[in-house]
């Protein structure tokens, strides 16, 4: 499976190398924690060639939040699946958000970071309003559901729509079907990308654990095309189609 | 060329295949060798966008085909005066039903993204879709005959 990342920086400053630097740094964090990557850290751990607890670093922050976010979502979000570890769930907010902190670094300060449809933004867009951040309408065609105004908010989105059914409920081992899309928008990337997945997994009740969680905001589409949202959402949203 | 496309501050793609066995991080001309939208070039704070877009470059051009898991996706831009106004999917996977369902879904989506990357109105789309890799692909190499890439 590809994933587009996508960097805009609006600073009139910005340098190529500040860009080259990002997308080293997905290619980095992708050789370390591909599961499909036989050399990756994370496939030697799956084959037992290696010990988590000589992973390095980055494997070790990784497997410390997934043990965080496990227990925050009472275990709807899981890096360990049938016994095999696998953080693609987490590892690409985390990604996002070290890219991010690398254009902070330069002193960027009007940006987004997009890595397979979910988004860290930060500031203003090229217009100086906030940026608009379409979430995909899971069935009409040429529609978002809704633009997210997101004043340095990141968005993530699960759904099914996105890569087929892969969203599994560590409960009971199935794809999670009740949803067909949960968008999380915050602060922070890490934390949206994780809550959306496991508030998909969760179904409609997902939508209270979101609301639960300080500057979280959620949004829930059912198959029906019925949406849950929670109380701060329509604030921060436009709604140019009926769903 | 892409290089001064990004330092100027327009949206530069490269496709890091975060969740895969490979990884070929690389400017990608779908959404960065678009003109800059009218409005921005107003505003002060935004950078001067260059244009990297031949002048008047008219015509229809299509990409290579680029397979993913599903099949093979072709993709066919229209291009008016330096600007795309059309992107059409000539061929999304529909070798097996559950194929067929994500082409019904995904094709149009990823159409109205690419078309949405040079309007004022939404800056990206929160969503990924199963197809976005082998489909800017496939943009970049139509974009590439149009010499926009």
């Amino acid at each position: 499976m590809g994933m587009p990342v996508t960097v805009n920086v609006v600073d009139a400053a910005a340098e190529a190398g500040a860009l080259d630097r990002v997308f080293e740094e997905f290619s980095m964090l992708d050789r370390t924690f591909s599961p499909f990557l036989q050399t990756s850290a994370v496939s030697l751990i799956n084959r037992a060639e290696l010990r988590p607890e000589d992973a390095g670093e980055l494997v070790n922050q990784v497997i410390d939040l997934c043990g965080q976010y496990e227990r925050a979502t009472n275990g709807y979000f899981s890096a360990w699946i049938a016994g095999r570890f696998d953080p693609s769930g987490l590892v690409k907010g985390w990604a996002i958000d070290r890219a991010c902190t690398i254009l902070d670094g330069y002193g960027y300060s009007d940006f987004f970071v997009d890595a397979g449809g979910d988004v860290q933004t930060r500031g203003r867009n090229a217009d100086g309003g906030p940026w608009r951040v379409g979430v995909r309408h899971p069935v009409e065609r040429e529609k978002v559901a809704c633009v997210v105004l997101a004043n340095g908010l990141a968005v993530a989105t699960s759904g099914t729509y996105e890569k087929g059914e892969h969203i599994l409920d560590p409960h009971t081992g199935q794809s999670a079907h009740s949803l067909v899309s949960f968008t999380v928008v915050g602060p922070d990337i890490l934390q949206a990308d994780v809550f959306a997945t496991a508030a998909f997994a969760m179904g409609v009740p997902g939508v209270e654990f979101v609301a639960a969680a300080s500057g979280y905001e959620g949004f829930a589409i059912d198959p029906q095309m019925r949406t849950w949202s929670t109380p701060g959402f329509r604030a921060l949203c436009e709604f140019p189609s009926r769903l | 060329m892409k290089r001064a496309v990004f330092v100027t501050g327009a949206t530069a793609v490269g496709l890091a295949w975060l969740l895969t066995y490979k990884i070929t991080p690389h400017s990608l001309g779908v959404a960065g060798a678009l003109p800059p939208s009218p409005s921005s070039s107003d505003n002060p704070s935004a950078s001067p966008s260059p244009s990297p877009t031949p002048a008047g470059v008219s015509g229809t051009f299509t990409g290579s085909d680029f397979p993913n898991r599903f099949g093979d996706v072709v993709v066919r831009l229209v291009i008016s005066d330096g600007r795309i106004t059309d992107v059409q999917a000539v061929q999304l996977p529909n070798d097996r039903q559950r194929s067929a369902y994500i082409s019904e879904v995904a094709g149009p989506m990823l159409r109205s993204e690419v078309l949405q990357a040079q309007s004022a109105h939404i800056d990206v789309v929160t969503g990924a879709t199963y197809t976005s890799q082998s489909y800017a692909q496939s943009v970049e190499s139509a974009l590439q005959q149009a010499h926009m890439g």
